[in-house]
């Protein structure tokens, strides 16, 4: 993989600095509207808590979060669910960067802001093939840099309201084995309400979650074996969903 | 082997993923695969393994980066035969 240019080093580094300087007022108050006027709870979430602080602490290479998705808003809670404000103000990098679909907020300038604010790297789907492989290596720079961040490897939001093997977009792979010793933690997180996609959740949800550090190989070489690391991670999403359902009878 | 024969069995490898149809009775080597014959992007790497099986080459991650026209598919599959 490439290295991002030293002009778009410079702009992640700026856009951090930025983010973090603003993080002691936007990290609470992300954490007070969901679990305030949105009425979100999370259950089990000391144990995720828990769990995410160690596996930050003992971890010896990159780690990069692969989580199913639903809704717009996942990144949010899914951040939530790991960390608490505190957490995330001690340890800045364990907040994870996302790489939303440009489309969903270019349309207004505080959209815009907020997203550089929050972390995000945008991406747009179905863009020219090199546009995207920046933007990966933009991801692997913050990895080797000890950030997180949080991929949804079947590219979009489920569809059917399953994360869908064949979905599994392969440049999640492409990432993992560009990072000798990357763990991925896979997350799998649904609201009781959620039978499908939608926008976002319903106000009063209560979310579920579950989490399982892998290290996916592959004995393949070149694009066949980015696209089989990138369905071993899918594929323990998919079985993290059964074991989710399965619980829930 | 011959960029004619190549662009063939390129487009053969091509038709179960386009979704225009009739781009693909017109497509040449400037045809777009994502614009004008509507290949589902998360395909396109379907297509390009599909590529590796049928003439028994080995692709790069990086060479799928540069694969926009079935003219780019034929010079790639024509580098690496």
């Amino acid at each position: 993989m490439g290295t991002p240019s030293k002009r778009e080093r410079l702009g992640l580094q700026l856009q951090l600095a930025i983010s973090r300087l603003l993080s002691p007022i936007w990290v609470p108050a992300l954490a007070a509207v969901m679990g305030g006027p949105l009425g979100w709870r999370i259950e089990g979430r000391a144990e995720l808590r828990r769990r995410y602080a160690e596996l930050r602490r003992s971890r010896s290479g990159p780690l990069l979060l692969c989580a199913n998705h639903l809704t717009m808003l996942d990144s949010f809670v899914i951040g939530w669910a790991l960390g608490s404000p505190a957490f995330y103000l001690r340890d800045f990098g364990a907040l994870p960067w996302n790489t939303p679909e440009r489309q969903n907020f270019a349309s207004t300038w505080w959209k815009r802001g907020l997203a550089y604010l929050l972390k995000c790297v945008p991406l747009e789907r179905g863009a020219d093939r090199v546009q995207v492989a920046r933007v990966l290596d933009k991801v692997v720079h913050l990895l080797r840099r000890g950030q997180t961040v949080l991929i949804f490897p079947e590219g979009g939001r489920s569809r059917s309201g399953r994360v869908e093997l064949e979905s599994a977009a392969y440049g999640v792979g492409r990432i993992v084995r560009a990072l000798p010793g990357c763990q991925v933690l896979c997350v799998y997180l649904r609201g009781a309400g959620q039978q499908s996609w939608s926008d976002a959740p319903r106000r009063k949800e209560r979310f579920r979650g579950r989490i399982r550090a892998i290290e996916p190989k592959s004995d393949q070489r070149g694009l066949r074996g980015s696209v089989e690391v990138a369905r071993q991670i899918v594929a323990t999403l998919v079985e993290m969903e059964r074991e989710h359902f399965h619980d829930r009878q | 082997m011959e960029a004619g024969e190549i662009q063939e069995r390129v487009l053969k490898i091509l038709t179960p993923y386009v979704k225009d149809a009739e781009a693909l009775a017109k497509a040449g080597p400037e045809t777009n695969i994502l614009e004008d014959l509507k290949v589902n992007s998360a395909r396109l790497v379907d297509v390009v393994l599909a590529f590796e099986d049928d003439f028994d080459i080995e692709i790069a991650d990086e060479d799928v980066d540069a694969v926009n026209t079935v003219g780019d598919c034929v010079a790639l599959i024509g580098r690496k035969l």
